[in-house]
């Protein structure tokens, strides 16, 4: 698998706060390729120091294959860290026509096809002081998107952007990886949108990576048997810690492997099976599995002792 | 890789109509608008003493000569004023990205000493044009001079010394850059625009402190390296002086000392930015 980026044993540490433990990680050239967190994960240091803008404390990577840091391999990328921010006296044309100097010069027309493409022609010519944080983020885009890299790191793209403005971005981001042969990874606290667009992911826990693959792996495997039995006492029974009641269904935590010796251990101890089904499990789910977050703050994560 | 940040560094300031007006304008307005006060007040005063001695109008009827500019505009290059205002524009130059948190957004194009060479040279470029505003300003002090006393205008040549204007314009340059070559200092360290805007200007101010009345107390003299090395006024001065000689001669050795504070001056600022920003963190903007 060729890769566009190799991570191995990169540690940041902040005093005694360690924002990278020893991440290892390897993402692969094509695609959208989503990273996944809560705050505080490490999401943005890692991007941080691919960019080279922080310098690791430990461990090393190469960034589309030079070490990170190096402006051969940086000028490929094209990156929006967080919500970004521009010189307040400057419009949005003149912000594009600013980096494009810095990145060696970027044809007028492609300047104007991307204030097209994110929706900013009317306001090209207002000053960047003025903008919301959805059309600072739409700007935002275009700067990482006007120089053609081969990778791209949008973090958190879609933030403070109306409903129409999410969807376009989804396209957008899908496109440049279909249509373009554009590498993106993508940061987002949006799981339906990660779901939606990426293609691999890799979840992120206390500045280790906890899970990582294929978007249909992920969630194949929390898939689960939903179960309408009778004698529900004797199913559970049977199942023992498997199993769990959601309302009066019962859920069975078995891998599609194991469903027809489960279904026929059920039928053999005397449970009439009146309906079987499979509960496809979505990226929230495999989330708050990997990291134990519940949605109450403060609750601790899941162990990080299989981190990759 | 040079080309580019120059190219970007210079974009953004010609974007900046504040510190433009503030570094390469508002000096050579003063000049003007200050000098026309003072010429309109001191005709009027003359016109009422001319008239209540009664002196033949001919006395004040030299020409004015404009090629006097040249020494006028060389010699005050690096005033005061224009050091201060100099400063807005090398504030924003140097610590704008800290300011607006865009580093992010240039660091990852370009390697980090190129980024802080393409400053320093869009700086340098606004220092010469400053100080090429002054002259254009000077003229037009010298012909509203003309003007408004109703002298003739010439433009002699004849005591124009070149190689005297063109060291003292290098001179008055070298201490314009130099003083914004702080400014990095300061705005790389601290990471602040107030910084790089008042750190320059209270080391100006501690050298004015240091070389009038306390240099008496300290027991220094302006000959002494400790003096010079201290003080790049001092040495911007010194060399002014040698430049130009007046009646009393400097004394042994003290334009090596000069020469030397004002390579350190700028030499040391840059090469302790450039370490500094090597190692930076850049996500702390």
């Amino acid at each position: 698998m060729e890769t566009v980026i190799e991570i191995r044993g990169l540690t940041k540490t902040y005093g005694t706060v360690k924002a990278l433990d020893g991440l290892t990680l390897s993402i692969p050239r094509g695609g959208v390729y989503g990273i996944l967190g809560p705050n505080g994960a490490g999401k943005s240091t890692l991007f941080r120091t691919l960019l080279g803008l922080i310098r690791p404390t430990e461990g090393e990577a190469t960034v589309m294959g030079g070490r990170i840091g190096d402006p051969a391999a940086t000028r490929r990328m094209g990156s929006m860290i967080e919500t970004p921010r521009f010189p307040p006296f400057m419009t949005a044309r003149q912000v594009l026509v600013w980096l494009g100097h810095a990145h060696g010069g970027v044809a007028t027309a492609d300047i104007e096809a991307w204030l097209k493409r994110v929706g900013l022609t009317e306001a090209a010519d207002r000053r960047v002081r003025g903008f919301s944080v959805g059309m600072l983020q739409r700007l935002g885009v275009a700067a990482a998107l006007m120089t053609k890299p081969d990778l791209v790191i949008l973090d958190e793209p879609t933030s403070g952007m109306d409903p129409p403005g999410i969807q376009e971005m989804r396209a957008l981001i899908r496109s440049l990886a279909d249509d373009d042969g554009v590498t993106v990874i993508l940061a987002s606290h949006q799981l339906q949108e990660v779901e939606r667009v990426c293609d691999r992911v890799a979840i992120f826990n206390k500045g280790k990576v906890i899970t990582e693959g294929r978007v249909s792996d992920l969630t194949a495997s929390g898939e689960r048997l939903r179960l309408s039995v009778t004698p529900l006492a004797k199913a559970m029974a049977v199942l023992g810690d498997r199993a769990t009641l959601d309302g009066d269904v019962l859920v069975a935590n078995v891998p599609r492997t194991e469903a027809a010796a489960t279904i026929r251990a059920l039928v053999e101890a005397g449970v009439d099976i009146e309906e079987a089904s499979w509960i496809g499990a979505d990226l929230e789910d495999v989330f708050m599995s990997e990291t134990g977050w519940t949605g109450v703050q403060g609750t601790p994560a899941k162990g990080t002792d299989h981190a990759g | 890789m040079l080309v580019d940040a120059l190219k970007s560094e210079a974009y953004r300031i010609s974007r900046n109509r504040t510190a433009i007006f503030c570094s390469v304008l508002l000096t050579p307005l003063l000049i003007i608008v200050g000098g026309l006060i003072y010429l309109l007040m001191t005709k009027a005063k003359g016109d009422a003493l001319a008239a209540k001695a009664n002196l033949p109008v001919e006395l004040g009827n030299q020409p004015v000569n404009l090629a006097e500019a040249f020494g006028f505009a060389a010699g005050n290059g690096a005033n005061g004023v224009l050091l201060v205002f100099m400063l807005l524009a090398a504030a924003a130059v140097y610590a704008g990205d800290y300011r607006w948190e865009t580093w992010r957004l240039i660091s990852a194009r370009n390697g980090r000493p190129w980024l802080l060479l393409g400053k320093i040279g869009v700086m340098k470029a606004l220092a010469m044009i400053a100080m090429l505003t002054t002259l254009v300003a000077a003229f037009i002090y010298f012909i509203s001079q003309a003007l408004v006393t109703g002298r003739p205008m010439s433009f002699d040549l004849t005591d124009f010394k070149l190689v005297e204007f063109l060291l003292t314009w290098l001179l008055s340059y070298i201490r314009i850059v130099q003083y914004g070559l702080i400014a990095l200092l300061a705005a790389v360290v601290s990471r602040s625009l107030l910084a790089a805007l008042f750190v320059p200007w209270a080391l100006g101010f501690v050298q004015t402190i240091l070389g009038g009345p306390l240099m008496p107390i300290l027991g220094w003299s302006p000959a002494d390296w400790a003096s010079q090395l201290l003080m790049p006024g001092l040495a911007y001065d010194t060399l002014k002086a040698a430049v130009s000689p007046g009646p009393m001669p400097l004394p042994d050795g003290v334009v090596a000392k000069a020469i030397t504070s004002l390579v350190l001056w700028c030499v040391v600022p840059v090469a302790a930015s450039t370490a500094w920003f090597q190692r930076q963190d850049l996500s702390k903007e």
